[in-house]
């Protein structure tokens, strides 16, 4: 059932409040090396806390984060940058007032010596970099000198994208990565995605789409009231079971017995 | 034929893009232009005196110390911050580094005065910073607080003007620079424009500065790109005391001695020529060798009223009409800048 060796990423126990609200409760789950995971929920599950606590914007407050078998105290966005970890945010973590290349290089702009001393930012190197990975990756073409408020919601979605790969990552969460795009930018997405599956990524997907989830990933964790629900096999799976999971909070053998009050319910879920 | 023509609308589009860049390039610099007019006013008014050597050589000098103090009003603006105590600091890092030359320890070189008042400078700055960032301070309240502590610690310190002081730490605020073929200009004038290229290649060129301007844009987003965003509030906190501290230094070599009331009445000059220079107020936006346009024009409309005779108490209010129009003009442009960004 398990893969030989240690999962890429596994959290123990994990727990994070935020006053009264438990958004993470004792959540237990493997990330495979190279797997695509899809993470489901309903608004407010918990999948953006889990994601946020994985790259130490939120630290636990309970629990533990192992990666390749090591607990690890992840400090912030930086330190799990240099674990491997490329992050697309769902609020994009764009700042409007600073260009593409900018964006896409906040927190780890090239520097150059000016004169041998002064370390200053190798802005063209940057440029050229930004405009490379958004056009190879993501076959889109942006001045990369471009402010970001000048740039529509999915051409911003593709730069969040584009800078998670940035710093060449081994793990990448993607966070609602698709959500303003149109349908071709979506496919260009889901292809970019199995790409990086196969030049041996591991990935991390929310998305709220399931069809999109169910035909992307290998493995789907449904999230419910900070708790995670069920692990299952995207091929073994159907989209109304995981519906059904997402709203009642139960895993799959047991929604199946407890089918007749549950479908009766959902409606006014 | 629709491949035509969509090229052609695409054409078009760019075009317009173009436009509208342009357009935007031109109203945030407005400050140039705005400054020209002013300039030329003052000259037609006051025909042959306004341009005189010893007229513009006043206004720059005079800019000189408020120039520093806007900057470091600026750099905490940029950073989405704010900062009341610039003045205050100015003014009591100016007083103990007098005192320490003149009480403490006389005979102690000019250059060990210009250490302590940079080393109090940056302290207040530092403890601004770490309030801010680290304890959650508000930086309206915290700094507040550090104005009325500072301007209180000036009198503590003295009450009166203190003069003689050493003439090398009184030489890059007070003494004039002999150029060949030009007359003698004010070494403070020089230190002026090095401090605002300074800054300027700070904020533009290095990391530490795109971080300032990050953090001043969207905090939250900074810091998931991986910015530490306390450490880069805590260090623009330190170089906005710097700098009022040298503007502290600069206003002492122009008075002659460092006097208690020195930096109180430099806050809102400050203030007024970063946003008149086009630094946003909501942090993130703005250019600082604007701020000096902001600078240089709240000096030209001091010196063009004092040369009309008309009363010094008016130049006050006549700043504050400025203000009052480059915060509408700003508001403005702001919101065209949103219809044109809608438009794209
Ligand atoms: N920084 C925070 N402070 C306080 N509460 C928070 C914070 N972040 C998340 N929460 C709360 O934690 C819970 C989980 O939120 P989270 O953003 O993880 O949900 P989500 O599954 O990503 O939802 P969505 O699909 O809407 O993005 C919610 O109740 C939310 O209000
Ligand atoms: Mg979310």
């Amino acid at each position: 059932m398990t893969d030989d060796g240690p999962a890429r990423i596994e959290v123990r126990n994990l727990q994070k409040r935020f006053g009264t609200v438990e958004a993470l409760s004792d959540v237990n789950l493997e990330l495979r090396d190279n797997e695509i995971l899809g993470l489901v929920g309903d608004n407010g599950a918990g999948k953006s806390t889990l994601i946020r606590t994985l790259v130490g914007l939120h630290q636990p407050d309970e629990g533990e984060i192992l990666i390749d078998g090591k607990p690890v105290t992840i400090d912030g966005p930086k330190h799990a940058r240099k674990l491997g970890i490329g992050t697309v945010y769902q609020d994009l973590a764009l700042v409007d007032q600073l260009s593409v290349a900018e964006n896409m290089f906040l927190g780890r702009n090239p520097v150059k010596k000016l004169g041998g001393i002064l370390p200053v930012i190798d802005t063209e190197r940057m440029q050229e970099e930004a405009e490379r990975i958004l056009s190879e990756r993501l076959d889109i073409h942006l001045d990369p000198e471009t402010p970001v408020e000048y740039l529509s919601g999915g051409e911003r979605q593709a730069i969040a994208i584009g800078r998670a790969l940035v710093s060449d990552p081994d793990i990448v969460f993607l966070d609602e990565p698709t959500s303003a795009l149109s349908k071709a930018a979506v496919d260009h997405v889901e292809r970019l995605v199995e790409e990086l599956q196969n030049t041996g990524h591991t990935i991390v997907i929310i998305d709220h789409n399931l069809e999109e989830v169910l035909s992307m990933t290998d493995r789907i964790a449904v999230l419910f009231q900070g708790r995670v629900v069920d692990v299952v096999d995207s091929d073994e799976v159907t989209r109304d079971a995981i519906v059904a999971m997402m709203v009642s909070g139960q895993p799959m053998g047991a929604t199946e017995s407890v089918g007749e009050s549950d479908s009766a319910s959902s409606p006014t879920a | 034929m629709s491949t035509i023509s969509s090229l052609r609308s695409s054409v078009d589009d760019l075009r317009e893009a173009d436009r509208t860049r342009m357009m935007l390039f031109a109203l945030d610099n407005l400050i140039w232009p705005i400054l020209l007019v002013t300039f030329v006013l003052f000259s037609l008014l006051l025909p042959e005196i306004f341009t005189q050597y010893r007229n513009i050589r006043f206004l720059l000098y005079t800019s000189a110390g408020l120039g520093a103090i806007t900057l470091a009003e600026g750099i905490c603006l940029i950073s989405g911050n704010f900062d009341l105590s610039v003045g205050s600091v100015a003014g009591f890092s100016a007083m103990a580094a007098a005192l320490f030359l003149t009480e403490w320890f006389p005979g102690m070189p000019g250059v060990a005065g210009i250490a302590v008042l940079l080393l109090v400078g940056g302290s207040i700055g530092l403890l601004n910073g770490v309030s801010i960032a680290k304890f959650g301070v508000n930086p309206f309240l915290q700094t507040l607080s550090t104005l009325i502590i500072f301007e209180g610690g000036i009198l503590v310190l003295s009450t009166q003007s203190v003069y003689g002081l050493p003439a090398s730490y009184l030489w890059i605020g007070g003494e004039d620079i002999d150029l060949p073929l030009f007359r003698p200009i004010p070494l403070a004038i020089f230190a002026m424009f090095a401090l605002f290229l300074g800054m300027w290649f700070i904020l533009t060129k290095t990391r530490f500065g795109r971080a300032v301007y990050a953090v001043g844009g969207d905090e939250d987003s900074a810091a998931e790109a991986g910015i530490d965003t306390n450490r880069v509030v805590i260090l623009t906190f330190v170089i906005s005391g710097v700098l009022s501290a040298i503007g502290g230094l600069l206003l002492t070599g122009f008075n002659g001695g460092a006097t208690p009331t020195l930096g109180t009445s430099q806050l809102f000059p400050a203030f007024t020529a970063a946003v008149i220079g086009g630094i946003s107020l909501f942090g993130g936006r703005g250019n600082v060798l604007n701020s000096l346009g902001g600078v240089l024009l709240l000096g030209t409309i001091g010196a063009g009223l004092v040369m009309l005779n008309i009363d010094p108490q008016i130049i006050q209010t006549v700043n504050g009409i400025v203000l009052f129009a480059a915060i509408l003009l700003y508001t403005f442009v702001q919101r065209y800048r949103e219809r044109l960004l809608s438009d794209l």
